[in-house]
């Protein structure tokens, strides 16, 4: 069944990519950037989609932290690892933008250096958990340590309200946002079809982590005959 | 008398030099470009993550099947 679940999610993410692929190149370019700005529907969902997983990853660490459930441990990790995947995708894609409308690959701005702290961080969490051997202990450092990472995505989601910036203010879940109607179509359903992705590969890491669980148990039964 | 027969060459080639629609092409072509890389880049960064989800399931069934069939073998001792 969740076989079956996952396959509707990769044909439906697909199908709604590849159809809004042309929505996409349709559209007329935007005055001042050019093409170029058509990469924001990729950029935003993908920014989008890790802010929601560190958020995921932080009420699972909380809840690992209350309840002792390895099932909240599995959880944290699997969509910090796809979310960092999706962090990854923002930064190149914003790199790209930025040479060609900035002419630099990068500019240490507020909010482009609070979501590569941010990058950094989870990261970290990743080599956190391959350093530590037992589970509990790994669990409990790592729900901890994310707690913390999570600081930053309030920092890297109003940095631009905060600081002055070079990065392009809001144009989508804002008031002075100028995004048209058709335009705000496309990227929502890019957005889905994002999320769709982001869904389907926590599943995946989800079910490794719990096999790799399992494999645990059945090491610890194998030394204990 | 070699300056006043240049000058026409010059004026042609700093003329082709700031070839106005030429550099709007020229940029037409950059911001294209980047475009396509920074689509390019988007698919790759998943594709290569997928593929390390793939190399892990892979890595960990073997190693579930390795472990299965020790217990069995030492259960039938």
């Amino acid at each position: 069944m969740r076989q079956k679940v996952m396959f509707v999610m990769l044909a439906l993410a697909m199908i709604l990519l590849v159809r809004n692929l042309y929505t996409i190149s349709m559209l007329p370019d935007e005055v001042n950037q050019g093409q170029i700005f058509r990469i924001i529907f990729f950029h935003l969902p993908a920014a989008i989609a890790a802010m929601l997983g560190s958020a995921v990853a932080l009420v699972a660490s909380v809840m690992f932290l209350w309840k002792r459930n390895f099932k909240y441990d599995a959880l944290a990790v699997a969509v910090t690892e796809v979310g960092l995947a999706f962090l990854a995708v923002n930064l190149v894609t914003g790199s790209i933008w930025a040479h060609v409308i900035w002419g630099v690959w990068w500019a240490w701005d507020p909010r482009l250096t609070s979501a590569l702290i941010c990058w950094i961080l989870y990261a970290g969490y990743l080599i956190l958990r391959q350093s530590l051997e037992e589970p509990t202990q790994r669990a409990t450092f790592a729900a901890v340590y994310s707690i913390f990472a999570f600081t930053d995505v309030p920092i890297v989601y109003f940095s631009i309200r905060w600081w002055r910036t070079i990065h392009p203010q809001p144009v989508f879940f804002s008031k002075n946002g100028s995004f048209p109607p058709d335009w705000s179509r496309a990227l929502l359903i890019n957005m889905v079809a994002i999320f769709l992705l982001y869904a389907l590969l926590t599943m995946v890491r989800l079910r490794q982590e719990q096999t790799q669980r399992e494999i645990d148990y059945l090491r610890r039964t194998v030394h204990a005959i | 008398m070699r300056s006043v027969t240049l000058t026409p060459f010059i004026a042609i080639l700093l003329q082709a030099a700031y070839d106005p629609i030429r550099e709007e092409i020229g940029r037409l072509r950059r911001n294209f470009q980047g475009l396509i890389w920074g689509f390019v880049a988007a698919w790759v960064i998943l594709l290569l993550y997928t593929l390390m989800l793939t190399a892990r399931e892979r890595k960990i069934r073997r190693e579930m099947e390795r472990l299965k069939s020790m217990v069995e073998e030492t259960e039938k001792k």
